[in-house]
């Protein structure tokens, strides 16, 4: 069986890729060796933010993120949300030094240039506030600030971001195999020939054979590219986000780490969202956890403008490597957001190409880019591209979440949950519970689940283990850690997958061993009664 | 402000508390049991596990394992912070006897044998002492085949899975298990229904009858015992367990439930109705910081459907600027007890607390005690992520931090010695043990709750 392009890695850059590659019409196979979205393109801001750090140094960067920003939310506007940002000032201009005006004097003037980029992803024009505002809007800031200017971004569940990209790849006839790792590209006299891969759930393994492999690995590139015998450098930099159990303000606020850097707190659904971190990280990217030094680093940071942090319960990290443009020299903050293709026919293996570096908000724009090259390596003018235009599937229209509400009979909140990650596919959803009454069940309380979404996500997403279903449907990721929905969804998939009762109990303890990780670095207050309850609920999984 | 002067002043009310109070109580002290709301006991699957087995072989066969007391005495061999290694398990069996005589209005007689009931999960509990609603189920002396049941139309049971899960204890000596699904005997749109509402609907006239019927029909000839949903209901006065059994033909038994537990709540309200009985006043309220033996102690007084009348005056979140709202004294009430016993719980009872580092909040008394070994006084400030592992499955020092006891249950300062002679510790307080997950927690609860009960009213004096 042979390919025209064979995808590594299911991060937004390889189903990216794979959607616009099949959608001109290449036949494509994407192999991914964990799940979907399991590496930078899930564990990070959840933003597809337009980059104004990047406006000075990289403009071209900000000018593709915004514009591309404004494509996704044409192809997926049920999966965005608008994310006001405060920058509060933290001195008085009256009093303040020469310094600090020109830093108020330069903060605006700088905003109001992003304003110019605002346009292309609908954002609205930034605003002076005076203090009086400022508390007004958020009055959790703590005392003592002198006004902010905001901006405009947009938050989006970035894992359901690439699952979409998935289906639509497929629906294009792309092959997308997870839990499939590529072993080795295959090179033969100087050109790949395909891949070796090793299906890691059945032991299964195989040749797929193409003459054009794209390697979208992302932080594991240099080393599956060293395997091949071709060479990748990045700067990989570890990334850690904290999550609150709710919303802590309407406003995401840019705060000042204890070093200086710049991180955020922020609402992301209905959870607040601490980060980010930026340090090169050498490790082995399937083996990180968050530190004790990264959660303080982040907690101090927040706290210094919004103290109620510090009482908040702190549900879980995440963490991923982002891949930057190799450098020598720079400090992380100061390394390029830009993104290259790496063509490795002078390493003796022609039709390798790898990607390195890139922001999510610029995905689409990426993906563009890497088809173009890849159907120039096929020698293949191939259709012109329509990502931009083409919805991802349930991006075709916005639903109306009371009119589901009352038609399937679900509560509305459950509804808007579905809404929200299915947009016009919702319907489709909901519908199941017409069929079977019992899929009504509210799995979990805590983040609106049904059993009902949980059934489609496993009859048409790609779910192939439990653990999948942490980015499909939210599913134990919330405060409640899989309380209540944990072993529910491990009988629903069980019975829907055909797994036998030690596959469902083995697939049970692998998804809280995932979440026990999460926790591990931010167990205080609150979440320790929380952890005991859960396991104390969980104490025979694995037994 | 109204006052009261007991013997004894039990904080907590959960099973080590209401034990505490009860064996006081028996030993002819005057007592006062202080009760926020339901906590760990409420939560838990409803059995109550005293020691497992861990020398027991996967080939052993169920008949052939050891006494509960037998495993206690060897855990705490082996485990030197262990409450078990502390208290001594010496107390253990007539403490035991105590809490099953006191409860056996839902409690079935323990009879010094384990006992091996299955989980909504599929796995195996080994308890020491049982529900009457759970007892049938025992995997050792079930004659015949077992019956797992789930209801057809409600997707939270899922008989196939704990069928399973029972039948591999076959090679051990258990029975024949096989996954049966009935049709749920009430309104077919019940699926969505939480196990509490569950409970409660099955208790209403005919709903068990139409039940047990159901199960008439679908039971083979051979099953011996039906396992049913953990749902059959809340009140024992509703009979609903003997109600199905007799329109069923067979004996049937509740599984072990995982949060939120009917078993759980059911063996907490029967502490609640037994301690009205043997004559312990329960006050619901939060005891305000501070309290001392022999000093009135504050407390902030629940109204109806425990809502705090007023708030307390030390804020549980140390907002800043907060913490200086007065109580009005209509809502307060001070209790002067000669001995105080804290049975406040770990984490869920608010018993120990971490922020930045593990409190006793109530007392302020050094949080010292878990299993790793290298605990110590250091225990409390250091780094969460540093007293844990990476292996979920593992014991995690952090969720068994707690109190350090001497054999009496007196809790210990940091220089080591009792903090007060008249003051004691009862239950997941005390460290050394995770109690929500190795199998001793309530076993440990009415140990301590035993020894620090008798021990509250020997001391009066």
């Amino acid at each position: 069986m042979g390919y025209d392009v064979i995808i590594l890695g299911g991060g937004v850059n390889g189903l990216g890729t794979a959607r616009d590659c099949a959608q001109r019409g290449l036949r494509v196979l994407l192999l991914e060796k964990g799940d979907l979205a399991s590496g930078a393109s899930g564990g990070n801001s959840g933003m597809i933010h337009g980059g104004p750090r990047y406006m000075l140094t990289d403009p071209a960067v900000t000018r593709l993120a915004c514009q591309d920003s404004g494509y996704i939310q044409r192809i997926a506007p049920h999966l965005l949300f608008r994310i006001p940002f405060l920058l509060p000032f933290t001195s008085a201009r009256e009093r303040a030094s020469l310094y600090e005006r020109a830093v108020h004097y330069a903060t605006e003037v700088f905003f109001s240039t992003y304003d110019r980029f605002q346009p292309l992803k609908h954002g609205k024009p930034s605003v002076r506030l005076s203090a009086g505002e400022l508390y007004r809007l958020e009055p959790g800031l703590r005392p003592g600030l002198h006004g902010a200017v905001t901006f405009d971004e947009w938050g989006i569940d970035p894992h359901r971001l690439c699952v979409l990209n998935a289906l639509a790849a497929r629906a294009h006839g792309a092959e997308v195999r997870t839990w499939t790792e590529a072993r080795e590209v295959v090179r033969q006299e100087g050109r790949v020939t395909g891949v070796r891969w090793l299906d890691a759930l059945t032991g299964e393994t195989g040749v797929a054979r193409a003459p054009v492999v794209f390697n979208a690995t992302g932080a594991w590139s240099p080393a599956l590219a060293a395997r091949s015998g071709a060479t990748v450098r990045m700067r990989p930099g570890k990334g850690v986000h904290l999550v609150l159990d709710r919303r802590l303000s309407d406003y995401a606020v840019v705060c000042s780490a204890v070093d200086g850097r710049q991180m955020f707190a922020y609402p992301h659904e209905d959870e607040t969202w601490i980060g980010t971190t930026d340090d090169d990280c050498w490790g082995d990217p399937d083996d990180l956890e968050a530190t004790h030094d990264e959660v303080t680093y982040l907690m101090d940071g927040a706290a210094s403008l919004l103290p109620a942090v510090r009482s908040a319960r702190v549900t879980r990290a995440f963490w991923a490597l982002r891949t930057s443009l190799h450098a020598y020299g720079p400090n992380e903050d100061g390394l390029s957001r830009e993104h290259e293709l790496v063509d490795h026919a002078g390493q003796g293996a022609a039709g390798l190409l790898s990607l390195v570096g890139g922001k999510l908000a610029s995905y689409r724009a990426q993906s563009e880019e890497a088809t173009d090259r890849i159907l120039a390596l096929l020698g293949r003018p191939g259709l012109a591209c329509r990502t931009h235009q083409v919805p991802l599937p349930g991006g075709e229209a916005l639903p109306d979440v009371a009119a589901l509400a009352a038609r399937f009979g679900v509560a509305a909140p459950l509804a808007a949950r579905v809404a929200y990650r299915h947009g016009a596919l919702a319907e489709e959803v909901l519908r199941l519970c017409d069929e079977d009454p019992r899929l009504r069940l509210v799995l979990c309380r805590d983040s609106g689940l049904l059993a009902a979404e949980v059934v489609h996500c496993v009859r048409h997403e790609l779910v192939r283990r439990l653990r999948d279903l942490r980015t499909r449907c939210r599913l134990a990721v919330a405060g409640c850690g899989g309380l209540d929905c944990a072993r529910l969804a491990a009988q629903l998939a069980g019975r829907e997958l055909g797994w036998s009762a030690s596959h469902v109990r083995a697939e049970l303890a692998d998804l809280l061993e995932v979440g026990w990780r999460e926790r591990r670095a931010v167990l205080d207050g609150d979440q320790l009664a929380q952890e005991e309850l859960l396991r104390g609920a969980h104490w025979g999984v694995g037994r | 402000m109204k006052t009261l002067s007991p013997d004894v002043l039990v904080v907590g009310g959960g099973l080590a508390g209401a034990v505490a109070a009860l064996a006081a109580r028996a030993a002819g002290a005057s007592v006062v049991l202080v009760r926020r709301a339901p906590g760990a006991t409420a939560l838990s699957g409803g059995a109550i596990g005293v020691a497992p087995d861990l020398d027991a072989l996967p080939s052993d066969g169920l008949m052939g394992r050891r006494s509960p007391l037998e495993s206690a005495r060897r855990l705490a061999s082996r485990r030197p912070d262990h409450p078990y290694a502390l208290l001594g398990v010496a107390a253990l069996e007539e403490a035991l006897g105590f809490a099953g005589a006191e409860l056996s209005a839902v409690l079935e007689p323990a009879d010094g044998r384990p006992r091996f009931l299955a989980h909504v999960s599929g796995a195996v509990a080994e308890c020491a002492l049982c529900q009457r609603s759970q007892a049938a189920g025992d995997l050792r002396r079930v004659r015949g085949a077992v019956a797992v049941v789930g209801f057809a139309n409600h997707l939270a049971f899922d008989a196939r899975l704990v069928a399973a899960g029972v039948a591999r204890r076959i090679t051990s000596g258990g029975p024949e298990a096989l996954a049966v699904e009935v049709a749920w005997p009430l309104d077919p749109a019940d699926g969505a229904l939480r196990p509490v509402e569950l409970a409660r609907a099955l208790e209403g006239p005919g709903a068990a009858e139409a039940l047990g019927s159901a199960l008439r029909e679908a039971l083979p000839r051979k099953v011996a015992v039906a396992l049913l949903p953990p749902v059959l209901g809340l009140d024992p006065a509703a009979r609903v367990v003997e109600r199905v059994a007799e329109a069923a033909g067979v004996p049937v038994a509740e599984l072990v439930s995982d949060p939120p537990s009917v078993p759980g709540l059911r063996l907490d309200a029967a502490l609640l109705l037994r301690l009205a009985q043997a004559g312990v006043e329960v006050v619901h309220g939060d005891v305000l910081a501070g309290a001392t033996p022999g000093r009135p102690v504050q407390v902030a007084l629940h109204g109806e459907a425990g809502v705090p009348l007023a708030r307390a005056g030390a804020d549980e979140a140390g907002a800043a600027g907060a913490g200086t709202e007065l109580v009005p004294a209509a809502a307060l009430l001070e209790i002067t007890a000669r001995a105080l016993v804290l049975a406040t719980g770990r984490f869920i009872g608010g018993g120990i607390v971490r922020r930045g580092v593990l409190l006793e909040p109530l007392l302020g008394l050094p949080v010292q005690a878990s299993e790793s070994g290298a605990a110590g006084v250091r225990l409390a400030t250091r780094p969460a992520a540093t007293l844990t592992v990476r292996e979920r499955r593992a014991a995690q020092p952090l969720l068994a931090a707690g109190l350090k006891v001497d054999g009496s249950c007196r809790p210990l300062g940091e220089d080591g010695m009792p903090v007060h002679y008249r003051l004691f510790a009862a239950g997941a307080l005390i460290g050394g043990h995770e109690h929500a997950a190795d199998g001793t927690g309530l076993g440990v609860g009415i140990l301590s709750g035993f020894l620090a009960g008798r021990g509250a009213a020997g001391s009066r004096g």
